[in-house]
């Protein structure tokens, strides 16, 4: 802290910090703010003038209507029956003493591995039409509904059960911490299982599942993946039309005023989520703190029902997973009948992933476009945070609260700005287009990235202690000695973890991807999504499988590393 | 050697510390003594430039350091952490400041071990993490990488205050030992009455940005300055009107009974009046703490509370309720304006 007013001296550090500054001041402007503005302006103003004629377009389109309407009727089914599910997992994993709750929890957690358009191309497989289970109930019942997995309920469906990882990682370290004593306390002072459940446990949960249901209800808003392939002609929901309406010149305009939609729906949610987190979580006083000691359901009737629940949702979550896992290993014959032999197993799925340019080069494009998103994000930040630590002051402020813009906004809206925007030369980006280039995509990925990567690096940058800059300076370190030398090394475990969720993130992405990738340039969620359009073929089902458990295997390696092995741990939220 | 003229340090619109001026003598162990939120950090912070006062002077052997970067003022620093790097060893955390000095690595080599050797650290230890050492040993790699340079003064800022009651005795008297050894012109920070005093050769009492008194250990708690410094540094009672006339002393030549009038535990005595005791009055024991050591009375006289510390000289203890005589020499009281 200095202070005295010193002669301003122009170093080559002040020079360097400068040039950091202006290049931040770029970057906000043309990725994260005039996108957005141009959005609205592309909306409201046409050919010069203010114009309502994009609402009056939306009003009257009975499609863009209808998928409002949708959205609006699945987020808060969605909140609801996630909420059940959600809670009932936690219950059963954390406090229910329910036998096997080990390898229930591993099951409960399969969410984490795989999501988004392959956990929905898994479910299709099964419950879809000429589904192994679907086949299964038509056999039994010669009249079954071979397309009944489709629609509202269908999607519903899929989704409660994709969206139960927030719980099993937020509500469920809420749980964990709830103070064993205050239980016993109940309990001593008369009060029965029910009663210290709902008045003593739910509500220290509260704060939490609060948040996450919000977050439940903001991803129902936004659904694309499960909406897109079960969702069937009569229930598309706002993202799927966006998608649908900005492949057409004539009506980017609706695409882009329901994208704001979704935008605005967005902020006022977190908005309400940011003042449910203000009021804070209760935290216990308790100086020695004891862990839950997991409850025995005593009456054995309730008992048995819960057990059974327990075993009924471990089967919705595993099944899928583990015919994924052995379909990719069978041939297209099998595929195509559903039907399970010894003789059908085969690695020629692999083989094929692994040898053909085709079918490994969307699984490349994932890995190199992630990659190197991932890392981007993680040196922009690393410098953000820097200069966060170091100013604190309005231009910090400033550089801080511009960063988390992407954090307010869907995934759709930021995609729809980017491609809008950047499809004609503007200053901003050197009066390049970048709509339709390979840049645009990396950029995307970037962007979504940040607010998460902010968060978590902002909180392993704060957590360092201040004295340990202090002592480097008095040992003679310059700064930028001192941030290699010293504070890098110190957070860099919390950046790698970081780069590798985000990695992992962004591998199957779909939502960003589907409106900036290169045509030549496929990411594999786009290209699963394709394959799955086509699943009469059998061997595009296989290549998916396939796909499905590389990255199921990836997955579960970042996960490992990052939460499992005791250290180096990220908590939060990976929007 | 370390001079401080007229310091005076503002953050916004609040003064942190107001005129601060101190000597600091060669070889000397210099305490700044305090509770929390008194200007001591600020004022160790601004002698070793992290802090930039707003006015006055920092001079080292009369040169004005007050404007010379961190990194060139030759004095090292000992934080309350230790902020010893996690991610390096002991070797490469004492060899730090030398690295970035771009000393040879030979020398580098031989400075460290030397300084290890010094603080008692052994070359299995200068390999280990810093986490795989014991709170003891982590302050020994602090203290060597902040003396390994061969600064000419060492500021320390509290450093022994996260550590348990008996390795913070501990180390305080290694400590003490190692400035000896050394013989550095040594600034230390705390807010520990017990470490200041057993610690230092002279200490500043700081009070709300400003210095209360400069003195040796026992001028500050025998002649305490201030009415702030006699209540901060040991125990004391302070002593009503009511109890100096019941006892006497109000009739003593310099007593005056509208000053806070305040006298040390240990310089009372029960049944058991030393010499220059002029000054005798009856009490009732309220309760008593034994520590071994000593005996700890709570005494009742009229309305007064009054705290005594007796010596454990193997006579029975006073019970409650028991009447005793308590004396006292009226020289030993300490009266300040009220």
């Amino acid at each position: 802290m200095h202070m005295k007013t010193k002669k301003l001296s122009i170093t080559p550090q002040t020079v360097c910090n400068i040039l950091i500054l202006v290049f931040f001041f770029w970057f906000v402007m043309a990725c994260l703010i005039m996108p957005n503005i141009n959005t609205i302006w592309s909306v409201f103003v046409q050919e010069g003038e203010i114009t309502l004629e994009p609402l009056q377009k939306l009003l009257g389109s009975e499609r863009a209507m209808k998928s409002l309407k949708n959205s609006f009727i699945l987020a808060p089914s969605l909140a609801l029956t996630v909420g059940f599910v959600g809670i009932s997992l936690v219950l059963i994993t954390e406090y229910f003493d329910i036998k096997g709750a080990s390898i229930l929890r591993l099951g409960y957690m399969t969410t984490l591995i795989y999501g988004g358009i392959i956990l929905v191309s898994g479910y299709k497989f099964i419950y879809g039409n000429n589904g192994f289970l679907t086949n299964i109930f038509a056999g039994i019942i010669p009249s079954f509904p071979t397309d009944w997995f489709q629609g509202y309920w269908a999607v519903l469906f899929v989704m409660t059960f994709a969206c139960t990882s927030n719980h099993m990682i937020f509500l469920r370290n809420a749980m964990r911490a709830v103070d064993f004593q205050t239980v016993e306390a109940a309990q001593n002072m008369g009060a029965g299982p029910g009663k210290i459940l709902l008045k003593v446990v739910l509500p220290v949960l509260t704060p939490s599942l609060l948040a996450v249901t919000i977050l439940t209800f903001i991803t129902g808003l936004s659904a694309t993946s499960a909406p897109l392939l079960v969702g069937g002609r009569d229930f598309q929901t706002i993202t799927p039309m966006i998608l649908s309406f900005s492949k057409n010149v004539g009506s980017r305009d609706l695409a882009a005023l329901l994208a704001l939609f979704l935008g605005i729906a967005t902020i006022i949610l977190l908005v309400v989520m940011m003042q449910i987190e203000k009021r804070g979580h209760y935290m216990s006083v308790s100086k020695v703190k004891t862990t839950i000691v997991k409850q025995k359901i005593r009456n054995p009737v309730l008992n048995v029902l819960a057990h059974g629940y327990a075993y009924i949702l471990f089967l919705i979550y595993v099944v899928p997973v583990v015919l994924i896992i052995l379909f990719s290993f069978t041939d297209s014959a099998t595929i195509a009948s559903r039907k399970l032999s010894i003789s059908s197993f085969t690695l020629k799925n692999y083989e094929a992933v692994f040898s053909k340019a085709t079918a490994y080069k969307p699984f490349l494009v994932s890995i190199v476009y992630s990659a190197l998103s991932a890392f981007a994000v993680a040196v922009l930040v690393l410098a953000a945070c820097r200069i966060i630590q170091k100013r604190k002051d309005k231009i910090s402020t400033a550089l801080e609260y511009s960063l988390l813009i992407p954090w307010l906004l869907p995934t759709t809206l930021i995609a729809i700005g980017l491609i809008t925007t950047y499809n004609t030369p503007r200053f901003w980006m050197f009066n390049k287009v970048l709509t339709g280039t390979t840049i645009i995509m990396f950029l995307g990925y970037m962007i979504i990235k940040i607010p998460f990567t902010l968060r978590m690096t902002k909180a392993a940058f704060f957590a360092l202690d201040d004295s340990l800059e202090d002592a480097a300076r008095n040992l003679g370190a310059k700064p930028l000695y001192t941030f290699f030398r010293v504070l890098l090394p110190v957070v860099l475990p919390t950046v790698l973890a970081i780069f590798a969720l985000n990695f992992n993130g962004l591998l199957g992405d779909y939502d960003m991807s589907v409106f900036m990738y290169h045509p030549l340039m496929q990411p594999l969620g786009v290209y699963i999504k394709s394959l799955t359009d086509s699943q009469t073929n059998a061997d595009n089902s296989a290549l998916t499988f396939v796909y499905a458990v590389l990255m199921m295997i990836i997955s579960g390696i970042v996960l490992y590393l990052v939460y499992g092995r005791g250290e180096n741990k990220v908590k939060g939220n990976n929007k | 050697m370390i001079k401080l003229d007229n310091i005076g340090v503002t953050f916004g619109s609040f003064e942190a510390l107001k005129d601060i001026n101190i000597h600091v003598k060669e070889g000397e162990f210099f305490t700044f003594l305090g509770p929390s939120g008194c200007g001591k950090t600020t004022t160790l912070r601004t002698i070793t430039g992290f802090i930039t006062p707003s006015c006055g002077r920092v001079s080292v052997r009369g040169v004005d350091i007050t404007n010379t970067p961190i990194e060139k003022r030759n004095i090292g620093m000992v934080f309350q952490s230790y902020a010893l790097f996690p991610t390096m060893s002991v070797y490469e955390n004492i060899a730090f400041g030398l690295k970035v000095q771009k000393v040879g690595k030979d020398e580098i080599r031989e400075r460290v071990n030397t300084m290890a050797e010094k603080v008692d650290l052994s070359q299995e230890q200068l390999q280990k993490k810093v986490s795989q050492l014991s709170g003891g040993q982590q302050q020994r790699v602090a203290i060597a990488r902040a003396l390994v340079t061969s600064p000419e003064i060492i500021c320390l800022d509290e450093p022994l205050s996260n550590l348990d009651a008996k390795l913070r005795v501990q180390l305080r008297n290694e400590l003490k030992d190692l400035q000896k050894r050394f013989g550095i012109t040594t600034v230390y920070v705390t807010h520990d009455q017990e470490e200041a005093l057993t610690l230092s050769d002279r200490i500043a009492v700081f009070n709300k940005g400003v210095i209360e008194q400069i003195g040796r250990p026992d001028e500050i708690y025998n002649h305490s300055a201030t009415e702030f410094v006699c209540n901060f540094i040991g125990d004391i009672n302070r002593l009503s009107p009511e109890f100096l006339t019941a006892s006497g002393a109000d009739k003593v030549s310099g007593i005056d009974l509208h000053k806070h009038s305040y006298i040390r535990l240990e310089r009372m005595h029960v049944n058991d009046a030393v010499a220059g005791d002029a000054m005798t009055i009856q009490a009732e024991v309220e309760s008593y703490e034994y520590y071994g050591l000593y005996i700890k009375y709570t005494l009742k006289v009229r309305e007064q509370i009054i705290k005594v510390i007796e010596k454990n000289s193997g006579k029975p203890l006073y019970g409650t309720g028991e009447t005793v005589t308590l004396s006292f020499n009226p020289a030993d009281i300490m009266q300040y304006k009220g």
